[in-house]
């Protein structure tokens, strides 16, 4: 790509004309950065000037741009991936080993897929936990914020990528992806009525079988992922249209009262995205070039050192982690322990825990453990918004007194997930028993 | 003139982003790096110098590079073995160090490579293309390799490279005896002299006082109890001291003990794990039928015709096509007219005498008796003479005032 570095500016001859073919990297004015922004597709979606310390390292992590960029990394692997693979009962296993022993950088993209999709999970909760923090997803002092209904799509985003990660497990059609599948179905059958039904639904049958392997398939690539991308193009439009980064609303908080009132100016209230006035593109702001930064480069270039290093650490990662394979499917012997994916084991968890044995009779735990509890988080976590009843000073800040109660009740809860996440992973062995990390498991046989 | 806002970023962003960079091309270079990393370079490379060496440069020169593949569909198999072991196929190099050794020639006769691949017999990995993954001393890999190293970690009685007579049975379960598979019919006869079927269902019959042992190969390991067993933990060493003595490892059992020798043990062990299903195709059972079988009803019915007046059309294959109802031959076919008045029909088939036209048929009975059925003069003229006795009878039934050709319908 050609990136004009020639220093001297240059007038465009009338107004929407721009003079060059490509952006500046070095921006002379204010108008030859905001030219970028009005000229080039994948960057306009960003405002002209942003409001400084929304860039903070340490306000935001940049964890939606790692999540963004992981999820960038997951389709461009699972392209190649798109080629190799077979859903097929009787050829998946077989095409999978051939990715990872045969095929060139085979094994790679495989690892980065896999890497990129768990890692995906953890930024995407990290997020999460950031905008309820900072209560990043109240509103400010904008006209037209909806930010509590960006939150919402956030939440929808995050089960996405959860059931995304679910249905690319099964594909691989080995021990470890039937089990999982198995753990993770069985507990929707256990809802009252309807669960055979809906287990059902999900399998396409009563047993896991091609019917499955192709409804998970069909799901994983085409139909989550399109899902995934249109709600990112909405959640990224709704963050332009609220203003920036809730961070971005305390601008004109703190900012001293003048006059005259803010104007909003022809050249900043970009293709009339921003509805009514937001901080960043008014007078008021101008005023105060201390506050503000051009997009293009300053937010462009921390955007690129976050994509670039999520792809560094991922490839890393997938240079020095082996991807398992186990046996293939076996309907027949069941390992022991079977486990579902790590990021649902906190709910496996709970499901031992409350499923109560009183002498012969059990009380299957699935229900409660699996899907009501569950149920009432994610109820919960959704129409949050609308119970959270602190001033909108609350917003955009880490850990605002305003909100000291409910910020801790929500690390609480989720210390608790962490702790039965790191207890269903790595202290659950055979027969779900407890062993400590130093404890050795059953020697686990072989056949000769 | 407009000037840039000054922006507090760059002196600490710019270094980092370049930084990331440098990461970024390390990473790729060392995962790049990485996928060139097989076993197999150095094995071709020393192949290659040891046929320079033993056959010259120009025989070196067609030693293939790169990844080998035996491709066997039959049995869905892809084994990438030849790519370290290229001698397979050489000859001379038969008392080379594996893997430069040639592959004995005598089980190839009957076994084809590219009909059977490697890992039917030998076990292993097929798909895998580094020593460890290949010969299966991985996790997560069922089947190891059935070589000698193995049989020497179980010092498996006299021959030590026994344990690749199971994989033999796979295909040869149902056969008595198998050539070059000693430990597996010395568990065979065991098997008969023993009485197992007494107590068990090999194969499909016996009683049913002990556990059906027709896919006992399938029990997975994690099946075992081994809380009662000393040593190794494999559903192989599980069998054989349990062999040895049932009861030391299942206390409540009613297995006999038939004090059986260590290689009567190990021999019965790898008998009963090759006890497996498989999906074989049909064209690799041995024995399996390859037409549908007859019934009885029928086979009685073609031996009365072959043994009655009418044998000579039966013997000779004309009752494939024709029926001879007055001699009670009857055609499964059917495609031919009855020969019971062909000494008539020909006359008005053909405008020729019966003679005539087995002298010199024409239509379809030229080709006939000139490629299926071939007779000579001497042997025509039996015919010509058959063809009478049949019209002679069908004549004499139709006087007798019975429906001659009632046979036939």
């Amino acid at each position: 790509m050609r990136v004009s570095l020639k220093r001297s500016p240059e007038t465009p001859s009338a107004p929407g004309v721009h003079p060059k073919a490509l952006w500046s990297y070095a921006p002379q004015s204010d108008r030859e950065a905001g030219d970028a922004v009005v000229s080039n597709l994948l960057l306009h979606w960003f405002p002209a000037k942003v409001y400084k310390p929304s860039l903070d390292w340490g306000y935001s992590f940049w964890l939606g741009t790692a999540s963004a960029a992981l999820f960038f990394l997951l389709i461009l692997s699972g392209l190649p991936l798109l080629f190799l693979y077979v859903p097929s009962v009787e050829r998946a296993y077989a095409s999978v080993k051939d990715i990872e022993y045969v095929v060139t950088f085979g094994w790679w993209i495989r690892a980065v897929h896999r890497i990129a999709a768990h890692l995906m999970v953890v930024a995407v909760v990290l997020h999460l936990v950031r905008t309820f923090l900072t209560g990043a997803y109240k509103n400010g002092t904008g006209r037209g914020q909806r930010r509590e209904w960006n939150w919402v799509i956030g939440v929808v985003m995050l089960l996405l990528t959860l059931f995304l990660s679910f249905t690319g497990y099964l594909l691989p059609w080995d021990q470890l992806a039937y089990w999982a599948v198995t753990v993770g179905t069985n507990i929707a059958s256990s809802i009252p009525y309807v669960g055979p039904t809906v287990r059902e639904l999900l399998i396409g049958g009563r047993t896991i079988e091609q019917a499955t392997l192709i409804r998970f398939y069909v799901l994983h690539c085409i139909l989550l992922p399109g899902g995934l991308g249109v709600l990112f193009a909405y959640h990224m439009w709704r963050v332009r249209k609220d203003g920036g980064l809730a961070k971005a609303d305390r601008a004109a908080l703190l900012e001293t009262p003048r006059a005259e009132a803010p104007v909003p100016t022809k050249t900043y209230t970009l293709l009339g995205v921003a509805r009514g006035t937001s901080p960043q593109v008014t007078t008021q702001t101008l005023e105060a070039p201390d506050l503000t930064v051009n997009a293009v480069p300053d937010l462009t270039r921390r955007a690129l050192i976050v994509t670039l290093g999520t792809f560094a650490l991922v490839s890393i990662l997938a240079s020095i982690i082996q991807s398992p394979l186990e046996e293939p499917a076996n309907a027949l012997v069941t390992p022991n322990p079977a486990k579902a994916p790590w990021y649902f084991l906190w709910l496996q968890e709970i499901v031992t825990l409350t499923t109560l044995r009183i002498g012969s009779f059990t009380i299957n735990g699935a229900f409660l453990g699996g899907v009501i509890l569950p149920g009432l988080l994610v109820t919960a976590l959704t129409f949050w918004p609308w119970l959270d009843k602190s001033a909108a000073a609350a917003a955009g800040v880490w850990f605002a007194p305003a909100r000291r109660r409910q910020n801790l009740v929500f690390l609480l809860v989720m210390l608790g997930i962490l702790i039965l996440t790191i207890v269903g992973t790595y202290l659950r062995g055979p027969y779900w028993n407890f062993y400590w990390p130093w404890e050795a498991w059953p020697e686990i046989p072989a056949r000769i | 003139m407009e000037k840039r806002t000054h922006s507090p970023y760059p002196r600490l962003d710019r270094p980092v982003l370049a930084v990331i960079g440098l990461v970024l091309v390390a990473s790729t270079v060392f995962f790049a790096w990485s996928d060139r990393q097989h076993d197999y370079k150095y094995y071709q490379y020393e192949f290659k110098n040891l046929v320079a060496e033993k056959l010259g440069a120009d025989k070196a020169a067609t030693v293939p590079s790169g990844l080998q593949q035996i491709w066997v569909p039959g049995l869905r198999r892809a084994d990438r073995c030849t790519t370290c072991h290229q001698a397979t196929n050489w000859k001379g190099f038969e008392t080379a160090e594996e893997p430069f050794r040639t592959h004995p020639a005598e089980p190839l006769k009957h076994h084809p490579v590219e009909r059977y691949g490697c890992s039917a017999c030998h076990g292993g990995q097929g798909w895998a293309i580094d020593t460890d993954e290949a010969h299966g001393e991985v996790a997560h890999w069922e089947e190891p390799l059935l070589g000698e190293a193995l049989g020497e970690a179980y010092s498996l009685a006299e021959d030590k490279k026994a344990f690749i007579q199971m994989n033999c049975n796979t295909c040869h379960r149902y056969d008595r005896e198998t050539a070059g598979a000693g430990m597996i019919n010395h568990a065979k006869t065991l098997v008969q002299e023993k009485g197992c079927r007494a107590c068990h269902v090999i194969n499909g019959r016996g009683g049913t006082i002990g556990p059906d042992l027709d896919f006992v190969g399938d029990k997975a390991p994690e099946q075992y109890e081994y809380g009662r067993l000393s040593g190794q933990k494999t559903a192989f060493a599980w069998h054989v001291a349990h062999f040895k003595d049932p009861r030391a490892l299942v206390q409540e059992t009613v297995m006999p003990n038939f004090h059986f020798s260590t290689k009567d043990a190990q021999a019965l062990a790898m008998l009963v794990l090759s006890w497996k299903k498989t999906d074989l195709p049909v064209a690799y059972k041995p024995g399996a039928p390859r037409t549908d079988p007859q019934t009885a009803a029928e086979r009685e019915a073609e031996e009365r015709m072959r043994t009655g007046p009418g044998a000579w059309f039966v013997q000779t294959g004309c009752f494939v096509c024709h029926s001879v109802a007055a001699l009670g031959v009857k055609s499964p076919a059917q495609i031919g007219p009855d020969l019971s008045i062909a000494v008539q029909d020909t006359q008005s088939r053909f405008g020729k005498t019966v003679d005539d036209f087995i002298m010199n048929p024409t239509g379809t009975m030229s080709v006939v008796l000139s490629r299926q059925i071939v007779l000579d003069t001497e042997q025509r003229k039996v015919a010509i003479q058959k063809l009478r006795e049949a019209f002679a009878e069908y004549e004499r039934l139709k006087a007798a005032g019975q429906d001659p050709l009632a046979a036939a319908h």
